[in-house]
């Protein structure tokens, strides 16, 4: 059985994987996580002019309801427990963008006493935005790096 | 030196008198010191005199000597943990800045003003946290800033930048923990070139 003429009765055919991340990547919610100026940046991302709503990114409150963290800002020894935390209840399959010189590596508070030398200490991180603090273009096209990510992996079919 | 000030280090000599060490005026502000034991009556006098009326304390944090002027200045003992307070006479408009030092360099102690100015309750808490001076009276010293159960008080001018201790998550028992530091200490306190003399105010 060919499939022509299927078309035009309204079917396409496709593979499970590509309608997964297809979903996926059209709907990335990510919980707002701002921690110092690179939050900032993340809710100019977040407005008109750049407006992520487009790419299907809504900011949500709740991690339970969240597919990906934005880790902006620097993140301090008293937050990270509780950074940690939301990441936990954070709902599989789970990401985490790394935004900015001090959640990337601890940046301009590398050698305190106070500041986690990057957050990849405390969570695994997908995505790596440089920047101090990264243009909100930047965060765009981290969160698009995030999106070829997921289009790479495949859930269903063994490869 | 304008007759305001004059006015202002008048009263505080006739009021004071002896229990004021020093009184110092430079870049027209007026800085005086008292005695540890003083302290207290000190500022409830600075509060409540008519002539005085510093009714609004608008800071107090602690400082570390020990490294002021090439160390010289914490040669001698209980010249070390200073606490200073800035206060405000809106009746009078008058500014005021007050040094007491505390008499053991190895336990710091001071009377706590909290009953004067209840503003001064998280900044004794934030000098506490941070230099460790007690404040005797004080109903909460807990610490204010630093992570819950951390050790040392980081602006001691001997605690290292870096600090003792970092954070890592341990997948192990699935928790964060602290670990010693793994990084190298690093100098980075600036090279500055001044002339002979610079910021020497003739008071400590």
């Amino acid at each position: 059985m060919s499939i022509e003429g299927i078309f035009r009765e309204g079917f396409v055919t496709t593979s499970m994987d590509t309608v997964i991340n297809w979903m996926r990547t059209g709907s990335l919610w990510p919980v707002t996580f701002g921690l110092a100026c690179c939050a900032i940046e993340m809710m100019h991302s977040g407005m008109a002019r750049y407006d992520l709503d487009r790419f299907g990114i809504i900011f949500r409150a709740s991690p339970r309801q969240s597919d990906v963290m934005v880790v902006a800002g620097t993140l301090t020894n008293k937050m990270a427990p509780a950074m940690r935390r939301v990441y936990d209840q954070l709902a599989e399959p789970r990401w985490v963008v790394s935004m900015g010189s001090c959640a990337n590596g601890g940046g301009y508070y590398h050698y305190s006493y106070s500041v986690v030398r990057g957050c990849d200490r405390i969570v695994p991180v997908d995505v790596y935005v440089p920047g101090c603090p990264p243009t909100a273009e930047a965060l765009l096209y981290g969160l698009l790096q995030l999106q070829n990510k997921i289009r790479r992996t495949s859930t269903i079919a063994r490869r | 030196m304008s007759a305001k000030l004059e006015r202002l280090s008048q009263i505080l000599r006739i009021v004071l008198d002896g229990r004021l060490r020093s009184l110092a005026q430079d870049r027209g502000e007026i800085t005086i010191e008292v005695g540890a034991e003083d302290y207290l009556a000190v500022a409830r006098t600075l509060r409540d005199h008519a002539e005085l009326r510093f009714e609004q304390l608008a800071d107090l944090c602690g400082v570390d000597y020990s490294a002021y002027g090439n160390g010289k200045a914490a040669c001698e003992p209980g010249r070390r943990f200073a606490t200073v307070l800035h206060m405000l006479s809106i009746e009078h408009n008058w500014r005021l800045r007050l040094k007491v030092f505390s008499i053991d360099d190895n336990f710091p102690v001071l009377d706590s003003v909290c009953d004067l100015w209840p503003s001064a309750n998280w900044d004794e808490r934030e000098a506490f946290d941070l230099f460790g001076i007690m404040y005797s009276g004080h109903t909460d010293l807990r610490r204010i800033l630093t992570d819950y159960g951390f050790v040392g008080h980081p602006l001691r001018k001997d605690f290292p930048v870096s600090g003792y201790t970092e954070m890592r998550y341990d997948a192990e028992t699935e928790r964060v923990i602290y670990q010693p530091v793994t990084i190298e200490p690093r100098e980075n306190a600036p090279r500055v070139v001044r002339e002979a003399g610079y910021g020497d105010t003739g008071h400590v």
